[in-house]
């Protein structure tokens, strides 16, 4: 009795042993955060089709649903599901910093989905260099797709003469400015950077918040500190120089945009405890009327159109002004846009390729019915006015008809850990005065520290 | 000491699966992080071995490093001088004067159960600029102590201060609840009989509340401890360790390497020394109050 209760006992054990490894397993797959995600091909049917059926996963940053993209999406998704019974799309919306996160996770442990969104040049390289993605150059030849793009725009995607991504977007930035709230203190549109410091400070002698930003997503400051740098510099290109080794942060181009951003800054321009403000905190001063002026890519535009501050048009836009008169306002700091790229492990590499083919060629023309057309990598066709896109919108677009060249964003220049020193740095620049050339210094030795 | 009169091998084998799934999910995750923390990774691509080198960046020349320790342990500090003594004090002052004190208890707790994100955004609103509505700046307006106004969070000397009460405040109820607790389990004749020898009040507490809850308060104190030492998510949420490193803690550093600057090897090496810090203290405290614990009895 005693023998066979101990070998029931041992049977037990052994299965309690089996079940608490497989826990382990499973759990090791749990913390990378991509349980739902992996590629998984939906089982293989045996239910007499001809064609085996299919799942997609289609990792995406539109999860709000009253983001137009996000009804872009769902209506070209169902379309495709329609005409491919035997394809299956799974979507994983996620906001914009987690799927990052998400992505990231996923890479390390090669399972990405069989389409995600990466962000153009430097922020897609260590990606790219990985060999994660699957090249795009046949993909984009078929059914007329590459001609839709935007000259020029794909570059920013492309290494070693190999397309990895598909932008949804390009973007411009500008300044956005209340129009009543700069009659109040009866000034005009800034043509100079001299002349933009000046309204400033009578915006804030008339008790009105002149600018405002969401500092505390460093990158906001930075993308305005680009601007002025694109100016002072004469010309796009200066990252590109530092790269290159024809110039360091201690030229004079980085010293005159630094005390610029400061002279800003000290004059008084951005909203109290600007870095305790997260992006959608900044943005929300200037959408209810409470800040006069805000600079942001053209992407802001959909959401400032349908703001209270812009009831019965109010909201106007201008370029950024010349700096010292310097520099030419028809040069733009650039976003193109966050990009559709898909995995190269993907199983069906042939279906998921068909898909974003299709996806593309058709996301201009539903973009511009859901006015969400302002600001695409591609081109559209059809009559804005006529849609009923507003004024503000308007002049968004015609701004882009003189874009003349620009500058990327630093993040989209130089590798991560030197963006992050740069980010970090013009921060401070909102809380401390600092010397120009203990700013340039800061960052040109992050610079050098990271180096590849 | 065998009371169950089962061989060593049967316990052991009634151990297994939960020491199994211990060493998965702890032991292993720490030694493949401090693998991690020896190599220059970025977290997508090739690695390569570097051995000790982040370790050595990390300890010499890594400006944001040390200063982040440092608000560390401020923060750990304030935790354990500040708030656990309030939290005795308040126990002792609610189980003895407060009739139906469940009401009390259950109110101080309630920050615990909220989200930090929203604790987060409640402060940030409580601590904006008067200009934008903030509670404690237009108060002080109101008293007539314009010149003590601060942007709270923004004012890179001020605002690592700010987070910390925050943090005092939200664990505050926890510590009070744990405290309480033990102070309602001690017998009522102990103090009965103390009366009758003239012990009361304060004299009572001190003779006979405080060596009594030695071991609870030693939960607290570790609890205490640890939670400082991993605090991140009011950090995330209130300042994102800016303005420019100024409110940074390991755990944020960790966070910001890893992920934003994606020297996933480099962050790895930081958390391997967080966890390292961790197991000493605990090491340290239990030692203490295993001192402390003989005296008294």
């Amino acid at each position: 009795m005693k023998k066979t209760s101990k070998k029931t006992l041992g049977a037990v054990m052994a299965g309690l042993l089996a079940v608490s490894l497989a826990a382990c397993g499973s759990s090791g797959g749990n913390n990378n955060g991509n349980a739902g995600a992996s590629p998984a091909a939906s089982p293989s049917s045996a239910n007499g089709g001809s064609k085996e059926n299919i799942t997609i996963t289609f990792q995406n940053i539109y999860p709000d649903p009253t983001d137009p993209k996000n009804k872009i999406l769902h209506k070209i998704v169902s379309q495709y599901e329609a005409e491919h019974p035997n394809i299956k799309i799974e979507l994983d919306s996620l906001n914009t910093d987690q799927q990052k996160l998400k992505l990231k996770t996923q890479a390390a442990s090669k399972e990405v989905p069989d389409i995600t969104v990466v962000n153009p040049s430097a922020q897609m390289k260590p990606f790219v260099d990985a060999g994660l993605f699957a090249p795009l150059n046949e993909m984009v030849e078929k059914n007329g797709l590459k001609d839709t793009f935007q000259a020029g725009i794909l570059d920013y995607y492309t290494f070693d003469g190999n397309l990895y991504a598909l932008p949804d977007g390009n973007n411009i930035a500008l300044v956005y400015y209340n129009k009543s709230l700069f009659e109040q203190a009866g000034v005009k549109v800034p043509t100079t950077f001299e002349e933009m410091i000046e309204v400033v400070k009578q915006l804030k002698a008339k008790g009105i918040q002149p600018m405002t930003i969401g500092e505390k997503d460093t990158w906001t400051g930075s993308f305005l500190f680009m601007n002025i740098l694109l100016r002072t510099n004469g010309g796009p290109g200066f990252l590109k120089d530092v790269l290159d080794g024809k110039k360091t942060f201690e030229d004079p181009a980085f010293l005159e945009a630094v005390d610029a951003f400061q002279a800003l800054v000290q004059a008084g321009a951005f909203q109290e405890g600007a870095t305790s403000f997260d992006y959608n905190a900044g943005e929300n001063l200037f959408k209810t009327g409470k800040a006069a002026m805000y600079f942001m890519g053209s992407w802001a535009t959909g959401g400032i159109e349908t703001s209270p501050a812009n009831e019965n048009g109010n909201v106007g836009v201008f370029k950024f002004p010349t700096v010292n008169g310097k520099g030419d306002p028809n040069e733009f700091m650039l976003a193109p846009g966050s990009a559709f790229a898909v995995s190269k492990n993907s199983k069906h590499l042939e279906e998921t390729l068909d898909f974003l083919n299709y996806f593309m060629l058709n996301f201009p023309k539903e973009a511009f019915e859901a006015k969400g057309a302002v600001g695409l990598a591609q081109n559209v066709e059809g009559d804005f006015k006529a849609a009923g896109y507003s004024d503000m919108a308007m002049e968004v677009l015609n701004m882009f008809k003189d874009v003349k060249g620009g500058d990327l964003a630093f993040d989209n220049t130089m590798n991560p850990g030197t963006a992050q020193a740069h980010l970090s740095s013009i921060q401070n620049l909102f809380v401390t005065k600092k010397d120009a050339a203990e700013v340039a210094k800061e960052h040109q030795t992050a610079f050098e520290q990271n180096k590849e | 000491m065998n009371v169950l009169k089962v061989s060593r091998w049967t316990i052991a084998v009634f151990v297994l699966p939960c020491l199994l799934l211990y060493v998965c999910l702890v032991f292993v995750p720490i030694l493949v992080s401090f693998y991690s923390g020896m190599l220059d990774w970025n977290g997508i691509g090739e690695s390569k071995f570097v051995g000790f080198a982040n370790f050595g960046k990390m300890f010499a020349s890594d400006p944001v490093f040390w200063p982040a320790v440092g608000r560390t342990f401020l923060l750990a500090g304030f935790s354990m001088l500040v708030q656990l003594p309030v939290a005795l004090l308040v126990a002792i002052l609610i189980s003895r004067n407060v009739r139906r004190p469940n009401f009390l208890v259950s109110s101080y707790f309630l920050p615990v159960i909220l989200s930090v994100v929203v604790i987060g955004q409640l402060w940030k609103t409580i601590y904006n600029p008067a200009s934008m509505g903030g509670m404690i700046n237009q108060i002080l307006i109101k008293l007539g102590l314009e010149s003590w106004t601060h942007s709270w969070l923004t004012e890179p000397k001020v605002a690592i201060y700010a987070v910390i009460v925050v943090g005092l405040w939200q664990y505050l109820g926890y510590h009070i609840l744990i405290q309480f607790t033990g102070i309602q389990n001690i017998p009522a004749d102990i103090y009965e009989a103390a009366k009758i020898d003239g012990a009361e009040g304060f004299k009572a507490d001190r003779y006979i509340t405080l060596p009594i809850i030695v071991p609870i308060f030693k939960i607290s104190v570790v609890l205490s401890f640890i939670g400082s030492l991993q605090s991140f998510d009011l950090i995330m949420v209130m300042t994102g360790g800016g303005p420019a490193h100024a409110t940074d803690v390991i755990s944020s550093h960790m966070y910001n390497m890893s992920f934003l600057s994606m020297k996933y090897g480099y962050g790895s090496a930081i958390a391997t020394f967080l966890v390292v810090v961790c197991l000493a203290a605990t090491l340290i405290i239990n030692l203490l109050f295993n001192r402390l614990d003989k005296r008294f009895s």
